[in-house]
């Protein structure tokens, strides 16, 4: 393993064990509003100060960080399984059901991702189940393709007639010989998008379409913090920072995986454009 | 009655898409009949691009002719139900010319042995065991290469677990892809002394595709000439065929 892969997955390991373990690290009731307190300044009992209603700006981030990294792994999961399922079948069987499955996706991609979810939310109302369930369908239908062209350029490999000709049935094909094949492209951009949809939610959060106040999540954090920009920026430069810092990990884990022995495939090249445009 | 019998087999590739709809003379095969009988080889020779594979893979039941027909054992390939393609299929097997990209790099060469056993036989782990160290054996190789990776043979072993895979079944044809072309010439003739023992012993039969005559003429009972997708002229014997080739 590469040294950079060795400490971003640390680190990335780190954030999220803080996060899992907020209730017993975190000094403070997240949502514990004490107006007494407001706007401090760091100090020993509140490590990075609080914020306009006096609630603790640590104690905001990690549990922050519980709600947008889980949520970001269940949406990118959610639409990984749908998208792995469907791209197999639509692209191993061919015919008109992968027509009908590329003209569905077409109309979908026709639009950019986050003007897309903001107009089902729009529809559905803001919260964020409406969001996950909105960013889940987006994405679904980014990883069909994505699956979709992997299976069609590994069916038509030698080793595949090979197998058919051995008698492997459709079933026993999907699992033995081509899900193990596009697995690491997969984990490549899986890795790239966990950091794409906690910019999403956190971005949806921003404008007040996705996690709703109180519930401390990273995006909604910067924009309670907005007001005070001038007199307290570190409101907002607090959970920016760590948006910052988990997207860029996470894209150094993409990047190591995809330069590591085993990834090295033709399809590699294939991996070159991010699968969803933002 | 005869093992495959082929009658005028038509496959035109259709390159036209949406934008190109009338594309020149398409390529494949055209018009190609012939009758193969148990424990025989049909070699086909032709140059590159003439329609060989094609033809091979009309013959595993891989690419439906757009006209004509093929019968195994007196059953039409393209027409059978389930059962019987099951059948067919256990009796068709094939060596590809590549032998690195006709296993899947990510499997033992056990696991690459035994998939066609896992597909038709329960056997049980140590049975299988036996079964592929037994196949490694007959086609001269150690049983301990079992445990290793396609990417740690050479070209020379891997077709040899090649043809391994495609005996495990015991099948009654073989279609064998230009199965030596890509080795280099000691290798080559003792595949081809390899392939011709197996013949003798289990009165197997052959289709061998290749563009070298030596090679064909080693093997092949009957040859058939191809060209641009077309048979050009059958030869019964090594002696015609030679003669025709000047
Ligand atoms: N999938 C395909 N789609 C379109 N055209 C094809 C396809 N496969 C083969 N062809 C064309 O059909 C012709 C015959 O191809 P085929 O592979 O059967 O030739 P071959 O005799 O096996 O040649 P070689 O000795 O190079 O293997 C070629 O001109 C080839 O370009
Ligand atoms: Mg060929």
């Amino acid at each position: 393993m590469q040294p950079k892969l060795i400490v971003s997955l640390t680190l990335v390991m780190l954030i999220v064990v803080s996060g899992l373990l907020a209730p017993w690290l975190a000094p403070h009731d997240p949502n514990l509003v004490d107006l007494s307190h407001k706007l401090q300044s760091p100090s020993f009992s509140y490590p990075l100060g609080t914020d306009q209603l006096g609630r603790c700006l640590f104690s905001r981030i990690l549990y922050g960080t519980r709600v947008s990294l889980s949520l970001a792994m269940v949406i990118v999961l959610a639409s990984l399984g749908v998208g792995l399922v469907i791209g197999c079948l639509s692209g191993y069987a061919g015919g008109w059901v992968d027509h009908l499955f590329m003209r569905a996706s077409d109309a979908v991609l026709a639009f950019p991702s986050l003007i897309l979810a903001i107009a089902l939310i729009a529809v559905w109302g803001a919260g964020w189940k409406q969001m996950a369930i909105a960013l889940v369908i987006i994405l679904a239908v980014y990883y069909v393709r994505f699956v979709r062209g992997l299976v069609h350029s590994i069916k038509t490999e030698t080793y595949i007639l090979a197998a058919k000709v051995s008698g492997t049935s459709p079933y026993r094909m999907m699992v033995r010989h081509i899900i193990p094949n596009i697995v690491p492209p997969l984990l490549v951009v899986v890795t790239l998008e966990v950091g794409w949809v906690i910019m999403d939610i956190s971005a949806l959060s921003f404008v007040g379409l996705g996690v709703q106040a109180p519930t401390a999540e990273w995006g909604a954090m910067i924009n309670d913090g907005k007001s005070f920009i001038r007199s307290h920026p570190r409101l907002m430069i607090a959970p920016g920072v760590l948006i910052f810092i988990m997207v860029a990990l996470l894209n150094l884990i993409s990047d190591s995986f995809s330069e590591s022995k085993g990834f090295g495939s033709p399809l590699r090249r294939k991996l070159k454009p991010r699968v969803t445009e933002h | 009655m005869s093992l495959l019998i082929a009658n005028s087999l038509t496959k035109t590739y259709n390159n036209s898409g949406w934008f190109r709809k009338h594309s020149p003379a398409g390529k494949g095969v055209k018009d190609l009949s012939f009758v193969l009988e148990q424990g025989a080889c049909l070699g086909i020779l032709g140059e590159s691009g003439a329609g060989k594979s094609t033809l091979g893979k009309i013959v595993l039941g891989l690419l439906p002719p757009d006209s004509g027909n093929i019968t195994f054992n007196g059953i039409d390939l393209y027409q059978s139900d389930r059962k019987a393609r099951k059948q067919w299929r256990r009796d068709i097997q094939v060596v590809f010319q590549d032998s690195y990209s006709a296993m899947n790099p990510r499997m033992s060469i056990r696991d690459i042995i035994a998939e066609p056993l896992r597909n038709y036989e329960r056997l049980s782990a140590l049975e299988e065991q036996k079964k592929v160290a037994e196949l490694l054996e007959t086609m001269g190789l150690s049983p301990q290469e079992m445990t290793k990776r396609p990417k740690q043979m050479s070209g020379g072993q891997l077709q040899r677990v090649n043809i391994a895979r495609a005996i495990a079944l015991k099948p009654k044809l073989i279609v064998l892809d230009e199965p030596v072309s890509s080795l280099d010439m000691v290798i080559q003739k003792q595949i081809l002394i390899h392939l011709k023992q197996l013949k003798e012993q289990s009165g197997i039969s052959y289709l061998f595709i290749s563009h070298d005559s030596m090679a064909v003429h080693y093997l092949a009972d009957q040859i058939a000439f191809m060209k641009n997708g077309e048979f050009v002229q059958l030869a019964g014997g090594s002696y015609h065929a030679h003669d025709l080739l000047g």
